[in-house]
């Protein structure tokens, strides 16, 4: 018996605007970068559910990409996370506003 | 004997006739400084070599017989566009013979004249080399043999002009009436080169042989006449015609040599020279002729008026100047070129002869110009006095020399021709022209002095007044070598370019001359009476003439009309295209676009809070967005 695709896409669905909502209204960098991790996953889980569905491989590997560019994307982010909060001593991303216009 | 005729091969030295003073020019120009006094010798040593050569070559051109006097030089092609083509080809024939003559002959008497006159200035070097680049741009004008290079010529001689006549631009008079000269010209000029585009668009080449050979074939009369008189305005401008005759009083604010060459002997006979060279668009044509001939009455009588109030030596000779080139323009309106030619030739002589006295008088007065503090200058400076004298009593039109045959030849076809109008009022003009130059004679160098500077006048050195010894022998010889009826030996030589002579019925020839000395006799003992006698007041007396004698004098108002009909119009328009149009319109413009942008930017800029938080919203509601209309598209 198959799990029907309609369950994978409301999870999804849930993780997605769980990860939006945290990057819209946490305040702290980390949890932010947590949340975009989240959206991305939810967008990995979609893609393997659909793959399945159509018997295409496409979607997979299209998920694997994504995976790949999100760990180097974490490397790079973490970095940068750590480098504001040597220099600030806090990653709190209201405080780092000096690009206002 | 032998029927082929070899062209001699020193005719193929014309190119070096322009390109001696030109070399001579750049010598002095770059090297005038080290050179010090021997600029000037350079200077007038390439004249003359010119002018030697020059004689060598016109003896070649006569040598040959009559048919074949005209010998092209093809120096390189210039211009090559598709079918159109202009190459810079010189030509000897006898028309530019009689003026290549003129210049360099009496271009050489003046350079070295200037020699003296221009000593110790402190830019001797620069004048000779501007005075050498007009003698290459004048032979260049005369020996072109195409309407482009002649112009190139034309525009080349009112550069010098403008150098010249601004020569000491440290007075801003000088500067000012350089400005003026040039920019009255230009009015001609632009007139010449719609003419010049007239011709190409007809004929489809600027080459004499091709416009000038049979020009009925090509164009119809209307179109004859828009050329002529395009070119015709060129001539005004350059020969100081009325309307456009009020920068020469004015260019004697250059230095006296400069007066003498350009505003008296070449330059300002170009346009004369324009005229005759193009005699067959004009005589084709018919009403520009008449308008050659109107305009040149009226300027012959208007300048004598002129003439006649002026207090300025110089100012005297150059309205003088304006009236004989009336008389010149009034013969070749009456088809009578070879007259206007040889008036030209006699001016030449007399007019630089007087032009160089005047500067000699200046010279030994302290640059003092004004007639009121002169007087009896001929016992303190008798070899300028004399050579005056014979200058005067050349323009007079006094027997045998050049200026009577000269104005009489004018006068006699003038009657003969059945102009009587013509020949009334041409005589009026002669008789006022003795009357001017008698003035200009009898209150400068007889009767009592009339200032300290006038009483310690000195005579001039060697080197002034040897050109001007020269120059009247010339004026005296003029007249009798070459012509002393409209069949004289320059009639004659002149015939292949300008046909024959008209000819007509009237009164003879002896009566026409017995009136004419009668009439120049009798103005000169008036003059004399008036101005050297002593018995008259002769200021009072124009002071009861008031205000007649202070408008000749202003030149009738003229220029006051210009500045107020052209000029100060021309200033406000200036200033409101500079102050209004450009700095509120255009700049208003462009500072308008600028700060709109500025102002978008300043509001765009809230948008950017620098709160990453609005930012992901802002991509989050703009995701929706797209999804949104994608979801309407299905």
């Amino acid at each position: 018996m198959r799990t029907p695709i309609a369950y994978f896409i409301v999870l999804s669905g849930v993780l997605f605007t769980l990860g939006t909502l945290g990057v819209l209204l946490r305040k702290n960098a980390l949890l932010i970068f947590m949340s975009v991790e989240l959206q991305l996953n939810a967008v990995n889980l979609a893609l393997v559910a659909f793959s399945r569905m159509h018997l295409a491989l496409d979607g997979q590997v299209l998920a694997f990409f994504s995976m790949v560019v999100a760990a180097a994307e974490v490397v790079v982010g973490l970095a940068i996370i750590v480098a504001v909060y040597r220099r600030r001593g806090t990653v709190d991303v209201d405080e780092a506003r000096g690009l206002a216009g | 004997m032998d029927d082929t005729i070899s062209i001699p091969s020193l005719l193929q030295l014309l190119w070096l006739i322009p390109a001696i003073p030109l070399v001579a020019s750049a010598v002095d120009l770059f090297a005038g400084k080290k050179l010090g006094r021997f600029a000037g010798v350079v200077a007038s040593a390439a004249v003359g070599v010119s002018f030697l050569l020059s004689l060598r070559l016109v003896a070649d051109l006569v040598s040959l017989p009559v048919e074949l006097r005209s010998y092209p030089q093809h120096l390189f092609d210039w211009i090559s566009v598709g079918r159109f083509s202009v190459g810079a080809d010189l030509r000897l024939d006898v028309l530019s013979a009689t003026m290549i003559l003129v210049i360099t002959g009496i271009g050489f008497l003046i350079h070295v004249y200037a020699i003296g006159y221009m000593e110790g200035d402190p830019r001797y070097g620069r004048f000779f080399a501007y005075l050498n680049l007009f003698v290459f741009f004048m032979l260049l004008l005369v020996l072109a043999d195409n309407y482009l290079l002649l112009y190139v010529g034309w525009e080349g001689v009112g550069l010098c002009s403008y150098l010249l006549i601004g020569f000491w631009f440290e007075k801003i008079e000088n500067a000012t009436a350089a400005k003026k000269a040039f920019v009255t010209t230009r009015i001609g000029d632009t007139a010449m080169l719609i003419g010049l585009a007239l011709i190409v668009s007809k004929f489809g080449t600027l080459d004499f042989d091709a416009v000038l050979g049979a020009p009925g074939d090509t164009i119809a009369k209307g179109t004859a006449t828009a050329i002529s008189l395009l070119l015709f305005a060129g001539a005004i401008g350059k020969s100081a015609q009325v309307p456009l005759h009020v920068w020469l009083p004015d260019a004697m604010a250059g230095p006296t040599p400069v007066s003498a060459l350009i505003h008296a002997a070449t330059m300002v006979t170009a346009g004369v020279y324009l005229v005759v060279r193009s005699a067959p668009l004009f005589e084709l044509s018919g009403v520009a002729l008449t308008v050659v001939l109107i305009v040149g009455l009226v300027t012959a009588l208007f300048a004598a008026t002129c003439a006649l109030a002026q207090d300025d030596i110089k100012r005297v000779l150059a309205y003088s100047t304006i009236s004989q080139l009336g008389f010149m323009f009034m013969a070749a309106g009456m088809r009578f070129y070879t007259g206007a030619m040889f008036m030209l030739v006699a001016h030449a002589f007399y007019k630089a002869l007087m032009f160089l006295g005047a500067g000699s008088v200046m010279h030994g007065m302290h640059e003092e110009t004004d007639l009121q503090r002169m007087g009896g200058l001929i016992r303190r400076m008798p070899i300028t006095g004399w050579t005056f004298v014979i200058g005067a009593l050349t323009l007079a039109g006094i027997w045998p020399l050049a200026g009577f045959f000269a104005k009489d030849q004018i006068l006699e076809i003038a009657n003969h021709t059945g102009r009587t109008w013509i020949y009334l009022l041409g005589t009026l003009g002669a008789l006022l022209s003795a009357l001017y130059i008698g003035r200009l004679v009898f209150l400068a160098f007889f009767g009592a002095p009339r200032s300290d500077e006038a009483r310690h006048a000195h005579g001039s050195p060697a080197i002034m007044t040897v050109p001007l010894v020269v120059l009247a022998a010339g004026a005296v010889l003029a007249g009798l070598l070459l012509s002393t009826s409209a069949e004289g030996t320059l009639a004659r030589f002149l015939e292949p370019i300008t046909g024959p002579v008209p000819h007509g019925e009237g009164l003879s020839t002896l009566a026409l001359s017995v009136i004419a000395t009668a009439i120049a006799l009798s103005a000169l003992a008036v003059a004399s009476w008036i101005y050297a006698s002593g018995r008259v007041d002769w200021l009072g007396f124009r002071e009861r003439l008031q205000p007649l004698p202070r408008a000749a004098a202003s030149g009738w108002y003229v220029d006051h009309a210009y500045s107020t009909l052209f000029v100060k119009p021309g200033i406000s328009a200036a200033r409101f295209s500079a102050e209004v149009f450009d700095s509120k319109g255009v700049d208003g413009l462009v500072n308008g676009v600028g700060g709109g942008v500025r102002r978008l930017a300043a509001a765009g800029r809230r948008i950017q809070t620098g709160f990453v938080r609005s930012y992901a919203l802002g991509f989050f509601l703009g995701a929706v967005g797209v999804l949104v209309w994608l979801g309407t598209r299905l």
